[in-house]
């Protein structure tokens, strides 16, 4: 039993796939004018101790955030500038992940409307539709220019059903897969064995 | 952790711990005992490994080092065993990564090498019964080693040091009782099943 249990550590290794690996990683994406991303280590644990700083692309800082218990974050922008989040647990890991500035536009477009704080609720009026009801069932509607607040309820909405998408997508390109486990062991006894070969060969030449 | 991620670190620290590195290699090269290669590469492919099994911590997240056993079996050989698993880690993980691969060896080796000056000969001594508490002694050793030297590289690169010492403090004493537990228990194995690693191949490679 003794005997084979550095073999079974290594299988148990080899089968807690996606093991918890160790590495940081930010992730966020914009909800009108809101900021929500996550912490978290690859492989799922949310760093809950991690800083979150949000700064400028001059790299200004912002604001600095403390993740929740799951990793999670939201900050409100102001403008409609890159924002870059940096993320660090203070031992040395570090993260980053930017916002481009035009993923902002959307909340940010009306910038003389007072109403947009409100949150634009789709039947709201406005100034340039003449009807007062949603336009969603007019056909010409293109003839005239789209009602903002409703292009920024739509970004906002869209944006909330492909958050978990992309931020499960974006957690499995660094998932730890299998083989690349196997690559790396096989590597090291590669080098071994070329580095054995060598030394046969200085040998044999002595000889 | 052990794992300094590119772009934490400044230029100046980057390359004084890359030209020890290379220093620390050299010196292991002319001394590598081949006999001893498979033995490292299969510890080399533990270290691989066990960077993948971590454990969140308080703010962080610790995986074993290892780098205390390693010190204690192969002596001057854990240089380069280090070197090849931070390495491919790197590339296959993107843990760590290309430009900070010398402080982050550095950062392994050094406290392996002091294991294995002094701790690999009383492990040669030492009673069968005692062995198991010395291996206990060079994993407590490789990590807080391993820990100050991170948080030192960190200071030397600007980086506030108290948040740096205060995870550290924190996450580092639970882990080094880990990791002591754990090499106890692997020196204890091999005193049972090939006592004579321990007893001649420790020391005699130093």
């Amino acid at each position: 039993m003794s005997r084979t249990s550095p073999v079974w550590f290594l299988l148990l290794a080899l089968m807690s796939q996606p093991a918890l690996a160790h590495k940081l990683k930010v992730f966020a994406q914009t909800e009108g004018d809101w900021i929500r991303g996550r912490a978290y280590f690859v492989g799922g644990a949310g760093a809950s101790g991690a800083r979150v700083e949000v700064q400028d692309s001059e790299g200004r800082v912002l604001a600095e955030l403390t993740p929740a218990d799951d990793g999670s974050f939201a900050y409100r922008a102001l403008a409609p500038v890159e924002h870059r989040l940096v993320a660090r647990t203070g031992d040395g890991h570090s993260a980053q992940w930017t916002i481009a500035g035009e993923t902002l536009q959307g909340a940010f477009s009306p910038p003389a409307d007072p109403s947009d704080d409100s949150g634009p609720p789709p039947t709201q009026p406005s100034a340039d539709a003449p009807a007062p009801t949603a336009p969603l069932d007019h056909a010409p509607v293109a003839s005239q220019t789209i009602d903002p607040a409703l292009i920024g309820a739509i970004e906002q909405a869209l944006a909330r059903q492909t958050h978990p998408l992309a931020e499960r997508l974006n957690a499995l390109e660094e998932r730890v897969r299998f083989q690349d486990v196997l690559g790396g062991i096989g590597y090291i006894l590669g080098l071994t064995g070329l580095a054995l070969w060598w030394r046969c060969r200085r040998a044999g030449e002595r000889a | 952790m052990a794992h300094i991620p590119e772009g934490v670190l400044t230029a100046p620290v980057l390359i004084a711990g890359g030209l020890v590195s290379v220093g620390l290699l050299a010196v292991a090269l002319r001394r590598l005992d081949y006999d001893h290669l498979p033995r490292a590469a299969v510890l080399s492919a533990a270290l691989f490994v066990s960077s993948l099994i971590s454990v969140p911590l308080g703010p962080t997240s610790v995986h074993l080092l290892l780098n205390g056993l390693m010190g204690l079996l192969l002596g001057w050989t854990a240089v380069p065993a280090i070197l090849v698993a931070l390495a491919l880690q790197a590339a296959f993980f993107g843990f760590g990564g290309p430009l900070v691969l010398g402080v982050n060896t550095l950062n392994m080796a050094l406290p392996a090498l002091v294991c294995a000056l002094v701790l690999a000969p009383a492990l040669g001594r030492a009673r069968p019964a005692r062995r198991a508490w010395i291996g206990f002694g060079a994993g407590v050793l490789g990590v807080m080693l391993t820990g100050g030297l991170v948080a030192a590289t960190l200071a030397l690169s600007g980086e506030p040091f108290r948040p740096a010492a205060q995870v550290l403090l924190l996450t580092y004493p639970p882990l080094a009782l880990v990791e002591g537990l754990v090499t106890a228990t692997i020196v204890g194995f091999l005193q049972r099943v090939a006592p004579e690693m321990l007893s001649t191949g420790a020391s005699a490679h130093v």
